[in-house]
């Protein structure tokens, strides 16, 4: 699972960084096209409901989620874990 | 079905202000009414006038937006009508105690069944920040440029002595256990009140030293106290803080109920 903030959404009210138990969303820096400084998310993949909901088969958490008075937290479903060949420069 | 799928996508972002608390209480209502599987025809949202009034125009399924501290009245109505449908209120403070209060202790003197949950920020949001009957003493509104003399009603505590079955108090910080006391809430035959104390960052916040919506939310962490521990202390004859926010699952029980499923 992937954690996404949606930018149409989110006021930037910076909650979730506030209830985060992993600190995984900081506050952003730059306003997008909306004027809306949208948090950052700081190695997403920590998350508990990331790692945890499909062995559960039910939210983990999710406290983020149900505090974001705007609705602008979910979770996507993401392609399993590739190996990708990453070109390394000298 | 997660609460998510309860929203009118088209409808969102809603119209309230940044960080305003009511949201997060939509989320936890929607959350508990997905939890006890009750479907999309067989409940009915309503609401007065207020931002928290607002609620159900945002919620996929049939809702009444009533007139100003009426929604109780027309809740009651529908209820009465078609005991098969599953009531919610959606109200704020100004609307439940003010202008409705009336309605109030009444519909929980009656025991009707529905399931009542008050967005309390502590003013009027919707009219710019006016004073309400739950307004702390000391706090500065528009209406209180010096600061709030007046006594403030303990809605759960109105709710219990009028009569309610189910009584629970919880903040916007404390989602979890929000959501678990409206779904008892639901559960509950008769009348249950739950209220769940909210920021509003633009009517209350600004104007007393707690402008950012963090730090009410904050405010709520550190300042609320679990009724069990509020009692013992009491008991004990130790002070508590006059500005403590006593949470927790208050009275659940059985007295007879009016417009119970036949
Ligand atoms: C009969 C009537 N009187 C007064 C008003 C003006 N009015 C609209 S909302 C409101 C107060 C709302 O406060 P509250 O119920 O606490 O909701 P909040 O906006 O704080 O969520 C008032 C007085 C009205 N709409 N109708
Ligand atoms: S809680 Fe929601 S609206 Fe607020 S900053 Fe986070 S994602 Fe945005
Ligand atoms: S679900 Fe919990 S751990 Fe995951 S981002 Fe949200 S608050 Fe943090
Ligand atoms: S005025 Fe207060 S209650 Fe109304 S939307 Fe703004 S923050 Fe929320």
């Amino acid at each position: 699972m992937k954690l996404v903030i949606d930018p149409r959404r989110c006021k930037g009210c910076n909650l979730c960084v506030k209830v985060c138990p992993y600190r995984i969303f900081r506050p952003g820096r730059r306003p997008n096209e909306r004027g809306v400084v949208v948090p950052e998310l700081d190695r997403p993949e920590r998350c508990a409901n990331c790692r945890l909901r499909r062995l559960y088969g039910r939210t983990i958490c999710g406290v983020c989620q149900l505090t974001c008075p705007d609705q602008a937290i979910r979770w996507e479903e993401e392609e399993a874990y590739e190996p990708r060949k990453v070109a390394v420069e000298y | 079905m997660n609460f998510m799928d309860w929203y009118r996508a088209d409808r969102l972002p809603t119209i309230f202000c940044v960080g305003c608390g009511n949201g997060t209480v939509i989320n936890c209502a929607l959350t508990a009414v997905s939890e006890v599987g009750w479907k999309r025809e067989e409940v009915v949202f309503v609401s007065g006038i207020g931002c928290s009034s607002r609620a159900p125009g945002y919620i996929d399924a049939d809702s009444l937006h009533t007139t100003h501290g009426r929604a109780l009245a027309f809740a009651t109505g529908i209820k009465l009508a078609n005991p098969d449908l599953q009531l919610v209120v959606f109200t704020g403070d100004g609307d439940l105690a003010a202008i409705g209060g009336n309605h109030f202790i009444h519909a929980c003197r009656r025991n009707v069944d529905m399931t009542v949950i008050c967005m309390n920020n502590q003013i009027y949001g919707m009219t710019g920040g006016q004073g309400s009957p739950t307004t702390p003493r000391g706090a500065l509104s528009t209406t209180t440029p010096y600061g709030a003399e007046e006594g403030t009603f303990d809605l759960t505590a109105l709710s219990i002595a009028a009569g309610a079955n189910f009584a629970a108090r919880w903040t916007s910080y404390h989602v979890k256990e929000l959501t678990n006391a409206i779904r008892a809430g639901l559960e509950t035959p008769g009348f249950s009140f739950i209220e769940a104390a909210v920021q509003c960052p633009t009517g209350y916040g600004r104007r007393n030293r707690l402008r950012e919506p963090e730090d009410m939310i904050e405010f709520f962490r550190t300042h609320s106290m679990l009724r069990q521990k509020y009692d013992r202390l009491l008991a004990e004859g130790k002070l508590v803080p006059p500005d403590t926010i006593v949470v927790g699952e208050f009275v659940r029980r059985d007295r007879p109920v009016l417009g119970g499923k036949k």
